[in-house]
């Protein structure tokens, strides 16, 4: 049975999104076929989410991708700077379109596997690895839900498999482009002891559609770090879901930048599932125009003593609306949690906007944890006394707000990757403004 | 080298600065004192060009040109250095960082192109040494943490690098203990030339025992109320504010 075949009882909106995706090429596994349909029968009953549902107050995607579909947007610009900077870093490139994942990959080591997800969807490993039971009662299934429609129409994809004890020393390098409409799942698994470096660009054009899921396991002790840099064409609608779950000792170093696309929603779920596991899901968000980027982070404490860091800061100019929800939540056993939160931005417009929902959820009594949220603008003293020592303008407000992101780039740990962003951010004020006003 | 006449300036509305006339040619070192409230560091902002002083009425020409034109870079560039009663704090920048960019930016604004990063660091080595200011102290965040001393002294080290031809200075000796007064004064006065011009504002006599004025102003409710040599500090020093307070009021 294909895909339009079915008897849809969805809005516009969906049902143009099922069209589109036609019969998915890949995928013929017996289990995944379920799941597939399931995840259809799931999504058509549940609809796209819009703003009456809590976890997506700020973001109504119905009424978003409903007028996305209604026209054709201009293709409206972005930074080259960070595919251009990108390309310096030694890594393993894999280029991923929509339909497959090119690249040369003889010289990785022995142990380490990138592959078409369509290829091994039949392998223990990755079929585990898109279980969605491990998440079964995630604390956010309003959040959750829209990773079925990822399910329901997934056209492609890319697979990496890291073998026990296998430390990869230099990064992999998945470069997403491309345009049109893509529904692609990345399944990313570190055995035991493992340790990969996995830098993601994200260069989509205009009116891309990138409908993206990454399903990352870290095996006990296994060490991963993320770094993701989306720089969308500025009329891209960007949809990026992490389920992310960590064995005891495991420890995620993750950071995203968000940079490009009309509209954003980057949604992370993690799991602690063994003790002593460290996780760390930072981001920086920079956007302009009438950019909306939305940002939504659930980290679940499951099981004591595990450690969770988020920390985001943004700066938004003109009339950009970033938005920050946060919840950190504590189950019973989780004693000797640490857990921390926060998100600081900046409005260097008065037409910005802002909405912050940081929460914790502590159920467990002995446990450290903080939140934090803060939204102001720039230091007008400082500004006045920068111009005083001969900056301009801008020079000065680009400084401080340089200044002001630097925190979140320390805590990258690739050092090539940390001083690209540091690059990125200390040009992106200036640049834009100068172009504005060509 | 600096001729302001008739100066009336609002901040929020309220008059601040109710008639001011000075003249401080090329080479001079004029003293302003006054009772707290009395218009001094708002006299300092004006000069600097900063947001929210509304010159309502007179003028102020610098080497000529009319200030109140240029805005807070370009005065700079044209050489007005203005060191703050209290310097402000900018997390994430480190002093190095903001003393290369302020220089290259003075540089460039004055046609003589950017120095590379061992000229650069040489220059500072050498104006850094005589005020103490230590390596240590340039790779901490600007101002962030610093003691009052070391605030004042890194004003001094930007003022010594950015070769200015009129140096404002906002109670500089406010928050300083003997010693440290010592230092930043003898960097003061090592930058004394022909060319360069100082305005030193100060609550107190004692600033003037290091920095020996050429002119003192008295500033009381925004008008200067009497001008003499350094004599008039002294003066001031034993009969203190009280006559000129109640003349303005
Ligand atoms: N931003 C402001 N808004 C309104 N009044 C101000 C502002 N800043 C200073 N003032 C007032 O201006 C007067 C002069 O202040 P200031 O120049 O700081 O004096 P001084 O430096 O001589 O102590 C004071 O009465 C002060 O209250
Ligand atoms: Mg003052």
């Amino acid at each position: 049975m294909t895909m339009a075949a079915r008897n849809m009882k969805t809005g516009i909106a969906e049902r143009r999104l099922i069209e589109e995706a036609g019969a998915p090429g890949f995928a013929h596994a017996g289990w995944f076929d379920k799941a597939r349909l399931a995840a259809l029968d799931s999504f058509e009953a549940a609809g796209l989410p819009h703003r009456r549902l809590e976890d997506w107050r700020y973001t109504d995607l119905r009424q978003i991708l409903e007028k996305r579909l209604a026209r054709v947007e201009e293709n409206s610009g972005r930074s080259d700077a960070p595919a251009g900077l990108l390309d310096a870093v030694d890594a393993y490139v894999a280029l991923i379109g929509a339909d497959g994942v090119e690249g040369d990959f003889s010289a990785l080591p022995e142990g380490a596997e990138i592959m078409r997800l369509g290829d091994v969807l039949d392998e223990g490993w990755v079929r585990d690895a898109m279980d969605a039971s491990v998440f079964g009662n995630t604390d956010a299934p309003q959040a959750a839900a829209i990773i079925d429609l990822n399910t329901a129409l997934l056209g492609g994809g890319v697979a990496i498999h890291i073998a026990h004890g296998v430390v990869l020393e230099k990064p992999i390098h998945l470069a997403f482009s491309g345009n049109g409409t893509r529904h692609l799942r990345s399944v990313i698994v570190l055995e035991e002891g493992a340790s990969a470096c996995i830098i993601e660009s994200h260069q989509a054009g205009a009116n891309a559609f990138s409908d993206l899921v990454s399903d990352i396991r870290l095996t006990r002790n296994a060490s991963l770090t993320r770094i993701r840099i989306q720089n969308d064409d500025r009329s891209a609608i960007h949809l990026a879901s992490d389920r992310i779950v960590l064995g005891e000792g495991a420890v995620l170093d993750g950071f995203l930048m968000t940079l490009g696309a009309a509209v954003s929603r980057n949604q992370s779920f993690v799991r602690f599932t063994g003790e002593g596991a460290r996780a760390t899901v930072n981001g920086v968000y920079a956007l302009r125009g009438s950019q909306h980027g939305d940002h939504f982070c659930l980290t679940d404490h499951a099981v004591p003593g595990c450690e969770s860091v988020t920390l985001y800061k943004g700066v938004l100019d003109e009339a950009a609306t970033g938005i920050f929800q946060g919840r950190v939540l504590v189950r019973p056993d989780a004693q000797k949690t640490d857990g921390r939160q926060a998100n600081h931005a900046l409005l260097l417009s008065r037409e910005a906007t802002m909405n912050a929902k940081p929460e914790l959820e502590i159920y467990a009594d002995d446990v450290q944890c903080a939140h934090g949220s803060t939204v102001g603008e720039l230091d007008r003293d400082a500004v006045f006394y920068l111009r005083s020592r001969g900056l301009d303008e801008a020079s000065a407000r680009q400084l401080l707000i340089s200044a002001f992101l630097d925190e979140v780039f320390e805590a990258v740990t690739h050092e090539g990757v940390r001083d690209i962003l540091r690059v990125i951010a200390s040009e992106w004020f200036i640049q834009e403004r100068g172009r504005h006003h060509e | 080298m600096l001729e302001i006449k008739n100066l009336h300036v609002t901040v929020d509305g309220k008059e601040i600065l109710k008639g001011i006339d000075l003249s401080i040619g090329a080479g001079e070192v004029h003293a302003i004192m006054g009772p707290n409230g009395s218009g001094k560091s708002t006299l300092s902002y004006v000069l600097a060009g900063r947001d929210g002083y509304e010159v309502t009425q007179g003028s102020i020409l610098f080497k000529g040109e009319d200030l109140t034109a240029k805005n807070v870079e370009e005065r700079a560039a044209a050489g007005i250095f203005l060191a703050l009663q209290y310097p402000i704090e900018v997390p994430g920048v480190t002093t190095m960082t903001f003393l290369k960019t302020a220089v290259n930016a003075i540089r460039v604004a004055r046609g003589e192109g950017e120095l590379d990063a061992v000229r650069f660091l040489k220059l500072v080595r050498e104006k850094a040494k005589p005020l103490n200011v230590t390596d240590e102290m340039l790779k901490r965040a600007l101002n962030v943490g610093f003691s009052g001393g070391e605030k004042k002294r890194a004003e001094i080290l930007q003022m010594a690098l950015l070769d200015p031809s009129l140096c404002v200075l906002d109670e500089t000796d406010s928050g300083l203990d003997i010693d440290a007064l010592k230092v930043v004064s003898d960097g003061v006065n090592m930058l004394r030339s022909p060319e360069r011009s100082m305005i030193v504002i100060t609550h107190y006599q004692r600033l003037l025992d290091h920095i020996v004025p050429d002119r003192v102003h008295v500033l009381s409710g925004g008008r200067i109320v009497k001008s003499g040599d350094k004599e008039l500090a002294l003066e001031l020093e034993k009969s203190g504010y009280a006559d000129y307070a109640a003349d303005a009021a």
